[in-house]
């Protein structure tokens, strides 16, 4: 989740969207990344380079393309959109593409990154989302069984004060910075005029391209990358509602789809009586006589026949009450006198 | 009197005709000061059709006339056009024969306070005389045929030209004596657009001065013949409700119409004073602003009672326009008909105040409507405030001809028993102001 707007906050974009492209590369298909960004930077008119976003200085890697599937873009990107994914408590007539369509075996990975302060992150300059509603989300989350494990990285000023009041079982969380601390921007790139990264994606960016759907580095060499010195904030995490040891956890098991495929060579029987069905059928197959459509619709009929119009009267009830009615009234005025005229 | 009638009749159809058989009646029939969301023909049309699918009329907030229109359509809709153009002779012919009675009575009247010595000596010049009271009923017909705000709502083809005629025919009705069919009839025009019961209030006061009962709250034949009439007026109100329900066997018809015209759901700009509001409004405020607005209508029938008890009919004007300025979905076909009354009063033209500004502010907004309208929709330079203005402009421009009128009226009453002539008590020329 990308929760800024306009040019200036060009980096946001560009870290989510680095951070796409690792976990889409690490095997994770769109279909299971719910990606909000602003989605202003690409074709934004000050773009010196429009349709790209790059995540590099002197232009060294282009991290929008043909293949970014933004599924919430520009204003959607709210608040309520945001907790609407997490919770699932979605309008029915949402696509599938804008849920998080998860269960209670999905690892969940969230980052986001934006402007935030001391307990609140900011939602594109207008709304803000605090930690408690973020905790309360995630515990919504666990009570429905969206998710087995969960994962939240957070890029922002004061990061860590947003994972300071989760309180639901297997949520381990990731911060740019301490509270009290700025998270700062890592290199400008002189031709496109903004900063183009934030120190702590930038890392842990170095860090997961050294990742692949194979390799075994687990979570402890996660929280390694970026020290002080490097990314002049103090990267913080928190373990304690996590009950694996994270020494355990591999990467993959959050950025990656790393699936256990066995290949074999030969045929399993599922069940001996099936066996012996499957045998009997290519004789059953000879027997019966060619197939044929049957009889559905007597096209004929239909062609050659005019549709009878079923036209709506009104009731006799009705018609036989208005003008009895009106009769009577014209009799009632003009006296009964004229009824010996009319008959 | 009935070969001008004829002539102003076969003008008015010619002319109809002919606008309904050029370009400009789709044109007009889609404008929204002409077709409102009550009385728009698309939307007959639309029910009829839904009705044709087997499908109730009613389902899909299209189509809010009542089930009589439906009925009358049903059979009629292949001479749509020759069904507007008589709904508008008849309700030309039934003006024209009401005012005629009218000015009998005025008459009537007006010599019996001359015997009575009611009137002051100096006012001979503001007694009506039947030499110019003669061509008022052509004029009425006159009027209402060739205004062009209702030559439009014909060619448009609304069902405000129908609620028109059932409104002439009550005053026929009443202005003849029948309690009966007035109560009919009234019925009728309340069953279709609900305000008309305001109208229930200057026809009691004609029937109870046609009877010679005086307005007295502690008579007892006032209560009585008040209670017949509210009875007769109720009691055809309630079958014709009835009656309207076996054409469908169902009540949808009650929220659909009177549901729709008391909360106001559709916003479409129209000449009225509700749409702006209730687009601009927060939810939690619509509900009392829609009573008040609604009250708002209702409201002036009891000052304007007992103001008026002595002229009912004046009531009558001033409560029909009153109801065409302030009711929920106003259209020109209902500034129409209170402007087919105008030549009645044409004897208190001395004391109109503003007759001339008020004449250029009417006709200057009736053309700013379709300006404004374009500039809005179709150029994109202006906004809804732009069309409000004017639609505000031209309802103050209404209200204060109603209250130029009510003043005039007063003012007439006033200097019949006071004297032309009036002086304060130091012998200097007075003015008469209407608090």
């Amino acid at each position: 989740v990308c929760t800024s707007r306009f040019w200036f906050n060009y980096r946001h974009v560009a870290n989510t969207l680095s951070v796409y492209r690792s976990v889409k590369r690490l095997g994770i298909p769109d279909s299971h990344i719910v990606l909000m960004l602003a989605d202003d930077m690409a074709c934004n008119p000050r773009n010196p380079k429009p349709a790209t976003v790059f995540s590099h200085k002197n232009m060294e890697l282009n991290v929008y393309g043909d293949d970014v599937e933004v599924d919430y873009r520009s204003y959607e990107v709210t608040v309520e959109n945001f907790l609407r994914v997490l919770t699932g408590r979605i309008p029915p007539s949402t696509p599938r593409s804008k849920r998080l369509l998860s269960d209670d075996r999905s690892n969940i990975l969230i980052y986001m990154t934006g402007h935030g302060g001391n307990g609140f992150l900011k939602f594109q300059d207008s709304e803000e989302i605090t930690n408690v509603e973020l905790a309360d989300a995630f515990e919504q989350m666990w009570q429905k069984r969206r998710y087995n494990e969960l994962l939240f990285i957070i890029d922002t000023c004061q990061g860590a004060s947003m994972y300071e009041r989760f309180y639901s079982p297997n949520i381990m969380a990731l911060a740019s910075s301490q509270v009290g601390e700025d998270s700062l921007s890592h290199q400008p790139d002189l031709g496109i005029g903004v900063h183009l990264m934030d120190r702590y994606t930038f890392y842990v960016l170095e860090f997961l391209e050294e990742i692949h759907p194979a390799s075994q580095t687990n979570m402890n060499d996660l929280f390694q990358v970026c020290p002080k010195s490097l990314c002049v904030s103090t990267p913080g995490h928190r373990t304690d509602l996590f009950q694996r040891d994270p020494q355990n956890v591999l990467i993959t098991d959050f950025f990656g789809s790393v699936r256990k495929v066995e290949i074999t060579a030969e045929t399993v029987a599922l069940d001996r009586d099936l066996a012996a069905f499957e045998s009997k059928f290519p004789e059953d197959e000879l027997a019966t006589e060619p197939l044929k459509y049957a009889e559905q619709l007597p096209v004929a009929q239909i062609i050659h026949q005019k549709p009878k119009q079923k036209d709506w009267h009104p009731p006799g009830g009705f018609i036989l009450g208005l003008w009895a009615l009106i009769i009577m009234v014209f009799f009632k005025t003009y006296g009964i006198k004229h009824m010996k005229h009319v008959f | 009197m009935a070969a001008p009638l004829v002539l102003v009749v076969l003008a008015a159809v010619t002319v109809r005709a002919a606008l309904f058989r050029s370009s400009l009646a789709a044109f007009i029939a889609e404008r929204v000061e002409v077709a409102s969301p009550l009385n728009a023909w698309k939307r007959v049309v639309e029910g009829l059709a839904l009705l044709d699918l087997g499908v109730s009329p009613y389902s899909g907030a299209v189509f809010h006339e009542t089930p009589l229109i439906i009925y009358l359509f049903h059979f009629l809709i292949e001479y749509a056009e020759l069904v507007f153009m008589i709904t508008d002779v008849l309700t030309a012919i039934a003006l024209y024969l009401a005012i005629q009675d009218f000015n009998k009575v005025v008459f009537k009247k007006q010599k019996l306070l001359i015997e009575l010595d009611k009137y002051a000596p100096d006012v001979a010049e503001l007694i009506q005389t039947p030499m110019e009271m003669h061509y008022i009923p052509l004029k009425v017909a006159l009027f209402y045929l060739l205004n062009p705000y209702s030559v439009m709502s014909c060619v448009a083809k609304s069902t405000s030209a129908i609620n028109n005629s059932v409104i002439a025919f009550f005053i026929l009705a009443t202005i003849k004596g029948s309690a009966f069919l007035s109560a009919v009839f009234l019925a009728l025009a309340t069953y279709q657009s609900l305000y008309p019961l305001t109208l229930f209030a200057p026809a009691l006061l004609y029937l109870l001065q046609r009877q010679f009962i005086p307005v007295k709250l502690k008579s007892k034949s006032f209560w009585l013949y008040t209670m017949q009439y509210a009875s007769l007026y109720l009691c055809s109100l309630v079958v014709i409700i009835c009656l309207s329900f076996f054409l469908l066997n169902s009540w949808d018809f009650i929220p659909s119409v009177y549901g729709f015209i008391l909360s106001v759901p559709d916003l479409t700009p129209n000449i009225g004073l509700f749409w702006y509001f209730f687009a601009e409004m927060f939810e939690h405020f619509s509900l009392f602003f829609v009573c008040v607005f609604q009250i708002n209508v209702f409201f002036y029938t009891i000052p304007l009672a007992i103001k008026l008890k002595e002229h009912p009919v004046f009531f009558m004007f001033v409560q029909i326009a009153i109801i065409s300025v302030f009711k929920s979905y106003p259209t020109v076909g209902d500034v129409a008909l209170y402007m087919a009354f105008l030549p009645v009063w044409s004897h208190l033209y001395r004391f109109l105040r503003n007759i001339f500004i008020l004449s250029c502010v009417l006709i200057f907004c009736s053309f700013l409507f379709p300006v404004l309208w374009h500039l809005w929709i179709y150029a994109g330079s202006a906004n809804s405030n732009f069309y409000y203005a004017i639609t505000l402009t031209f309802n103050i421009g209404q209200i204060l001809l109603i209250s130029d009128y009510f003043y005039a009226f007063l003012r007439r009453e006033y200097y019949l028993t006071h004297g032309l002539h009036l002086t304060r008590q130091d012998g200097t020329e007075a003015m008469l102001v209407l608090k």
